[in-house]
Parts: structure tokens; C-alpha cells; sequence
């Protein structure tokens, strides 16, 4: 079987400055990987790699099996909601139906068949009666709903998630997790940089923790262990009775 | 009535005038939503002046103006382009810089010919008032060339406006719908200087559209009422500066009539909507 | 004019050096020249200066709007028969709340907001200078200016002027660098960011009136923007970058009017060409000499 994720001793930097420092992973079509790291520790920069949108100044990125430009088509990109402007007069449906365009191609214009698809994964978000309302309108854990649902209309076999229970309503963060759930029953992989540690654990099966440089891949209860999580977030972490670890000193 | 609003258009001059205000009012008011929509209003207001050299030369070479105007439209997309790959340099000061240096080569190239404050007037102003049948033919080419631009793309120049980190991610390239877009509004420029010059021609860019935003939800309602604001002013403009002459002596430019005109527009509707918005937020405070 | 000495055909290098001195006898000599000589050095030096706040702040197209917008301010200054930089002003005020009102409403972006500004201000002028006669030459001079008409008074009003705003710059120059890199940090600091803004403002509005005599509306913004973007490829600390922008601009006064009486151009466009000309030539030749410089680092 094709792996759905290669990085091979992955490095990026900026302006003589190393972003990202030997990052090694290896991921199967249905697993899920938790990307952990604090506040700049290249998370973006990594999701961006994989996407073909930064060059590399060393290793190699493979997305299901070939380039990561390549492999377009088939990832969905899931941006967080409120990088994008809530004035912008577009419908929720309008905005799921984004994720049909490269199907659709150039020129042609949305068919019912396409509405019908986006309408399908608006339902499997729970917001199928708002698909009139302007985007904007909506909550925040709303908007990145739909943009969840542009993705799933994408049919991707890898999805990326760019903290997706950032401030999220806890409905919305159930939602989420079924629908990542029933993506990785069918096949799809996942991708998430998250602050969240025990989100990471309910959704995800793998960990990546990163620093610039990584500090373990692998089954997320081994990688998120007390003394790798402090050394990756220096002073910044706090272990209580019971062996649990808190985050602290780290915001959005 | 009939005095004000359809006798001025028995005459030649005025009904030439009409087709070129009518045609460019509603090209601009459609081109101009996908200027606001992408926040470029700056870009947009950068190619008017850097298309000024293209025209300045081609009038002084006494070759096709539409020709000059679009080759430098082209150049300086590129190397606004060229420009912006500096991290040091930020776009505000790029184009700012593109614009006033391409503008000043015009100028220079204008000064050089005796009659210099004249022409350089009519290029800058436009002269609405005498178009001829050419003019108005290229016009409707040009106008209709930069439509068939914006419609083939239309989709992925809304998907863009909206997020462009989005549309990279899906893989299209950014920088060939970028070109695209600039040259459909390079396109609407040089279609309009005869009409009301380079420097309002910013004007038929993004006021109608702008109008539109406040008065529509979503881009389809935005394009037809942008091209309805657009065509409407046109008209109306030129009724205004016609009677202002004709029935009060007043010398009233055509074009800037027709800017001006769209401006209280924009200002009537600004005020208007935000009355209208308090009205409803009141209300539902009200109700609950 | 002197240049009856050199052929025209085979540009040899003695024959260009000829007619560069040439010039610069003849300016030397002219008051006339002597007078835009001068003038153009000191409006090229006060647009870096304070161009490198303008650009770090983001205000180019807010520039832009101010040198269009005024424009009706201007001709009913001169309708009223008082004097044009006070219409000018005036009007700048009025710009500055236009463009903040029409950005007030979520829909209207900022730089919508300005380009309808800044269309219909002009237009307002233009529709009130053709309503009355003398269209053409007035407008020309305002739009790009024409220094070799400038007036000794003009020359000290610039030099007074640039003495003032520098020094008013040199007074806020932490509140400045300060807000314009962390407004927020700024704020929270107990600075008043809205005031610093305004002052930057009425400082702008002020070196534009100061510049219209030399380069005119449209092109005074080429002094205020291309020395200092210059300056800012070669400098990183603001203090140093103004010194340099100043310099450039000077430069930039004085070449562009030499090279403008030999080639018989206009003078204002022709120091604007320069100024984008050396914009141009730095952010070629700046990363390689960059990349020297790391590179012997590097090395050593």
C-alpha cells in the first residue's frame, strides 16, 4: 500500500534561518497524526511543505506516492476560520462548493450534480439548513464547519487541518471528531497541528512533536510522554500528580 | 422632462458620448467588483498612471494608443511582480514607486512636444465630448475582451478574493490569475481614456462597485448592480454637465461630472445603508 | 544656449562630460536654475526624511489621496483669492475624515474607501476649475509642477518648512518607530497612537504643499516614497535609513534637473524618473552586495 505521507529528514529554512530541522515521518492511508509543538515551532511551515508551497533545503516530501505539487488535487486544505474575511459576500454553499472547482475544472460553472455533492457534505456537518446564509453570519465554530465540508467536497484522500479545535464550541468539536472518524474508516489520512493534547489523543492514533526540530514520531501515547513534551516546550510545561501534563505559557 | 433628460441626445456628439459613457459605465462597474472584492483598489489606481507612458508614446509616435497603453499596462505588472519577491520592499512603496516613475516618464515624453499642456490635458482628462465612431468600436472590443476575461474566471477570481491561501493550497497559480485579472483592467483603462482619461478612470473602477457592496449579499446581485451604477451615472453625468452649460452657463467637465455624480452616489448610499443597518439592530434588540 | 561648442553625432565621452558642465554652468549661473536647484534639493531631502515613516507606516496610497483629494481645497483657494495652501490644507482634513468615514462601514476596505476618495476629490476640483476658464496651464503646473517658476519665497517657505518638520520628527521619533511597528504595544504603553497618527498626517500634507511648486501632486509622492525604499534596502535602523533617504534625495533634486535642462524635459518628472531610476538600480545590486557580505562573514 501506497503511504499516504513520506518525510524523509525534512529541512526548511527562511533567510539563512532553519525553520525546520530533520523532521521524519511515515503515515498510512486511515492514519491520523497530531502535529504538537508550542507557538512558531514550524507547524504552518510543515503543513505548507507538504502542500509543495515552501521549498525544502533538504530531505524529501512524498504525498501519496508522488510530489507533493502533484499530489494536489487529491489534499484538501483546511485553513482556520478566521484568517478569512467575514464580510466577504459569499454563501456557505457557495463557499463548500469551492472545494468541487478543481473537479469542475476552468470555465465551466457549478452544476446540480456539485451542489448536490456540496449540499451532502454541508448535511455531514450539521449545517445543510444554513447553506443560503452568508458565510460571515455565522458563528466561528460554524464557519470552520464549512470549511471542513469544502473540504470533504474535495474527496481528498488526505486532509489537513490547520488547528481545527482552536476555540471551537464543544458541539462542533464532536462533530469534528465523528467526521475525522469516518474519513479514516474510509481510507483518508489526516494531518492536524493542534495545542490540544487530549483532543490529539481522541482523534488522533500518531504524533509528531515538534520544535524545529522533532522530538519524536510515533503512537501518540509514546511520543507525548512527560520528558519529551518538556523538552520540546522548554520551561513551558507543567506535570501534575497523576503524570498528566499541562501546557502552559503557550496562547493563540 | 424630455427637455433635460432626452434632447440633449438628438445631437451626434451626444449620443456618441452616451454609447461611450453607457458601454464604459458598465464594463467598469463590473470589472471594478472584482477590484474591491480583491481589496486592489491601489493596484488598479497603479495601472492607471503606468498606462499613461504607453499612451504618452504612442500618441507622440503617433501609433495606436490602445497598443502603447497595453504593452505598458503589461510591463509594469511584471515588474510589480518582479518587485514584491524583495522582502525588503513592501507593495504600498512598490507601487507607489511604479506609478510615479512610469506616470513621470510619460510626462517626460510629453513635455518634449511643443504643445505639451494641451495634449498632456486631453490624455490625463479624456475628451468624452468628441469621440468618434473608432473610438467608441474600440471601446466595445476592448470592454468586451476584459468581460470575456472576468467571466471565464469568474469563479476562481471569487475563490481567490475570499482566500487566497485557500486557493494555492487547491493548487491553482495564484500569479497567472493575478495576470489576468490586471489585464482585463488594463483593458477597462485603456478602453476609458478617451472617455474620461487616466486619472478618473480609478473612479469607474471601484465606485460603482463599491456602491454595489453596500447594497448587495453575494457577487452576482453585486455585478449587475455595479454595472447598473455604472451605466446610470454615466448617463446621468452627462445630462447634468449638458444642462449645466446649456441652461446655466456653467462649464461643467463631462467627465469629472460623471465621477462626481458617482461619488454622492457612494456617499447617499454609505449614510443610507447605515441608517438602515442601525434601524434593524435596534429592532432586534427590541423584539427580544 | 552654451552647448553651440559639442557635435551631436558620436556621443564621445568628452562631448557628454561637455554638455553635463555646461549645464551646470549654466544653473550655476542662472538664478532662475540656482533657485530650483536648490529648491529641488531640499524637497528631495524633506521627502526621505520623512518618506522612510510614510513607508514604514503603510501611508503610499493614503499620500496619493491626499495630493489628488486636495485639489478642490486648491482652486477654491484660488477662486476665493486666498492663498492655495491653506485651500489645501483645508481640504487635507476633510480627506482624512472622508477616507475614515467611508472605512468605518465592514464592507468598505480601507483601500476601497481611499480610491473613491481620492477619484472623486479630483474630480471635484476639476469640475470646478472647468467651470470656470484658464483649464489647461493652471492644472498642468499643479499636476506636475514647474520649478524652474519657483519664487525665492517658495524657497524659503521649503527651507522653513523642512526645518520645522524635521524637527518635529526628531522630537516624536520613539512615539513613531514605536507605534508603527507595535500600534498595539504602543497603545497598552500609554501612547496616543490616534494623535501620533494625525500629526504624521498634517506633517504629510505639510511636505506635500511644500513640494508642489517642484514636482507637482502626482509626483511629489515619488519623493516621498523611492529615496526612502532606496534607503531602506541598504539600512535597517529608521534613524540611519532617514539620513540616507535625505541624502538620496538631494541627490535625486539635483540630478534629475541637470539631466532635465540637458535634455529638455520636464523637470519635475525628470527628478521623479531618477528617483524610481535609483529605486530600481539599489534592488538589483543591494542582495548581491548583501550576499558578499554574508559570504565574507562566512569565510572568515
Amino acid at each position: 500500500m501506497v503511504p499516504a505521507l513520506e518525510l524523509d529528514h525534512v529541512c526548511v529554512s527562511f533567510d539563512d534561518a532553519l525553520v525546520l530541522d530533520d523532521v521524519t515521518a511515515r503515515i498510512e492511508p486511515g492514519d491520523a497524526v497530531a502535529i504538537i509543538g508550542p507557538n512558531g515551532a514550524g507547524k504552518s511551515t510543515l503543513l505548507r511543505a507538504i502542500l509543495g508551497l515552501v521549498p525544502l533545503t533538504d530531505g524529501s516530501i512524498r504525498v501519496l506516492g508522488t510530489t507533493p505539487r502533484l499530489a494536489r488535487p487529491r489534499v484538501a486544505y483546511v485553513p482556520q476560520a478566521d484568517t478569512l474575511d467575514a464580510e466577504f459576500p459569499v454563501s456557505v454553499l457557495q463557499v463548500a462548493l469551492m472545494g468541487r472547482y478543481r473537479s469542475i475544472g476552468w470555465i465551466r460553472r457549478p452544476g446540480a450534480r456539485d451542489r448536490a455533492a456540496a449540499m451532502e457534505a454541508l448535511e455531514q456537518v450539521d449545517l445543510a439548513d444554513r447553506a443560503r446564509d452568508r458565510f460571515g453570519v455565522l458563528s466561528g465554530g460554524q464557519r470552520q464547519r464549512v470549511l471542513l465540508a469544502r473540504a470533504l467536497c474535495q474527496e481528498a484522500e488526505l486532509l489537513l487541518l490547520d488547528e481545527p479545535f482552536n476555540g471551537v464550541d464543544s458541539s462542533t468539536q464532536d462533530l469534528f471528531l465523528s467526521v475525522l472518524a469516518a474519513q479514516r474508516e474510509r481510507g483518508v489520512a489526516v494531518v492536524m497541528p493542534t495545542h490540544d493534547l487530549s483532543v490529539a489523543h481522541l482523534a488522533c492514533g500518531e504524533a509528531c512533536l515538534l520544535n524545529q526540530r522533532q522530538y519524536g514520531f510515533g503512537p501518540i501515547d509514546e511520543v507525548l510522554n512527560p520528558d519529551a513534551l518538556r523538552a520540546a516546550y522548554a520551561t513551558r510545561t507543567l506535570v501534575t500528580p497523576g503524570d498528566q501534563v499541562i501546557l502552559t505559557g503557550h496562547h493563540h | 422632462m424630455y427637455h433635460l433628460f432626452v434632447e440633449p441626445f438628438a445631437v451626434g456628439f451626444m449620443q456618441r458620448a452616451l454609447t461611450v459613457s453607457l458601454i464604459i459605465g458598465a464594463v467598469g462597474g463590473v470589472i471594478g467588483v472584482y477590484v474591491v472584492l480583491r481589496k486592489r483598489a491601489f493596484f488598479a489606481d497603479t495601472l492607471t498612471h503606468t498606462v499613461f507612458p504607453g499612451v504618452a508614446i504612442a500618441f507622440v509616435a503617433g501609433g495606436s494608443l490602445w497598443l502603447g497603453a497595453l504593452l505598458a499596462g503589461i510591463a509594469s505588472a511584471v515588474l510589480f511582480t518582479l518587485s514584491t519577491t524583495n522582502r525588503r520592499v513592501d507593495d504600498d512603496a512598490a507601487m507607489a514607486i511604479l506609478l510615479t516613475t512610469f506616470f513621470a516618464i510619460g510626462v517626460m515624453v510629453v513635455s518634449r512636444i511643443t504643445t505639451y499642456t494641451n495634449d498632456l490635458v486631453v490624455l490625463l482628462f479624456g475628451r468624452v465630448l468628441t469621440v468618434d465612431r473608432g473610438e467608441i468600436i474600440t471601446a466595445a472590443v476592448l470592454g468586451t475582451a476584459a468581460l470575456l476575461i472576468v467571466a471565464v474566471l469568474h469563479k476562481e477570481l471569487v475563490f481567490q478574493a475570499f482566500d487566497p491561501e485557500g486557493l494555492r493550497a487547491a493548487g491553482y497559480p495564484p500569479v497567472l490569475l493575478d495576470l489576468a485579472a490586471n489585464i482585463a483592467v488594463t483593458l477597462v483603462v485603456v478602453a476609458a481614456i478617451q472617455a474620461v482619461g487616466t486619472v478618473l478612470v480609478i473612479a469607474l473602477l471601484v465606485t460603482p462597485a463599491a456602491v454595489a457592496r453596500l447594497l448587495t449579499r453575494s457577487v452576482g446581485p453585486m455585478i449587475a448592480a455595479g454595472a447598473t451604477v455604472g451605466v446610470a451615472c454615466g448617463y446621468l453625468g452627462l445630462v447634468i454637465s449638458y444642462s449645466a452649460s446649456i441652461d446655466h452657463e456653467l462649464r461643467f467637465a463631462a467627465g469629472a461630472t460623471i465621477v462626481v455624480l458617482l461619488t454622492v452616489v457612494f456617499v447617499v448610499v454609505t449614510l443610507a445603508t447605515g441608517g438602515a443597518r442601525r434601524l434593524r439592530a435596534r429592532r432586534v434588540v427590541t423584539v427580544q | 544656449m552654451g552647448r553651440g561648442d559639442s557635435e551631436l553625432d558620436g556621443w564621445s565621452l568628452s562631448s557628454e562630460l561637455r554638455l553635463v558642465i555646461t549645464s551646470l554652468r549654466d544653473i550655476v549661473e542662472s538664478d532662475l536654475l540656482r533657485r530650483a536647484l536648490i529648491e529641488a534639493m531640499i524637497v528631495g531631502a524633506l521627502g526621505g526624511i520623512i518618506g522612510v515613516h510614510l513607508v514604514v507606516r503603510r501611508l503610499s496610497f493614503t499620500a496619493m489621496a491626499l495630493t489628488h483629494a486636495t485639489f478642490p481645497g486648491v482652486v477654491l483657494a484660488a477662486i476665493l483669492g486666498i492663498n492655495l495652501l491653506a485651500g489645501s490644507a483645508a481640504f487635507g482634513v476633510l480627506v482624512v475624515v472622508a477616507i475614515w468615514l467611508a472605512g468605518r462601514r465592514p464592507e468598505v476596505d480601507n483601500s476601497t474607501a481611499t480610491g473613491v476618495v481620492l477619484a472623486g476629490g479630483f474630480a471635484l476640483g476639476v469640475l470646478l476649475l472647468s467651470a470656470q476658464a484658464g483649464f489647461s496651464r493652471d492644472l498642468t503646473a499643479y499636476l506636475v509642477g514647474s520649478v524652474l517658476t519657483v519664487t525665492t519665497r517658495d524657497v524659503i517657505v521649503a527651507a522653513v518648512s523642512a526645518v520645522v518638520i524635521v524637527i518635529v520628527l526628531a522630537v516624536l521619533h520613539q512615539a513613531l518607530v514605536f507605534s508603527a511597528f507595535d500600534r498595539v504595544g504602543a497603545e497598552s504603553a500609554g501612547l496616543r497612537v490616534v494623535w501620533i497618527d494625525l500629526a504624521m498626517l498634517a506633517l504629510l500634507e505639510l511636505t506635500l504643499v511644500v513640494s508642489l511648486p517642484t514636482v507637482g501632486t502626482i509626483l511629489s509622492v515619488a519623493l516621498l516614497v523611492a529615496p526612502a525604499s532606496t534607503a531602506r534596502l541598504w539600512v535597517d535602523r529608521i534613524g540611519a535609513s532617514m539620513v540616507l533617504a535625505a541624502v538620496i534625495g538631494a541627490l535625486c533634486g539635483l540630478v534629475g534637473l541637470v539631466v532635465s535642462n540637458m535634455a529638455d524635459t520636464a523637470a519635475g518628472a525628470t527628478i521623479a524618473v531618477v528617483a524610481g531610476a535609483t529605486f530600481a538600480v539599489s534592488l538589483v545590486i543591494a542582495p548581491m552586495v548583501q550576499r558578499q557580505r554574508s559570504a565574507s562573514v562566512r569565510l572568515a
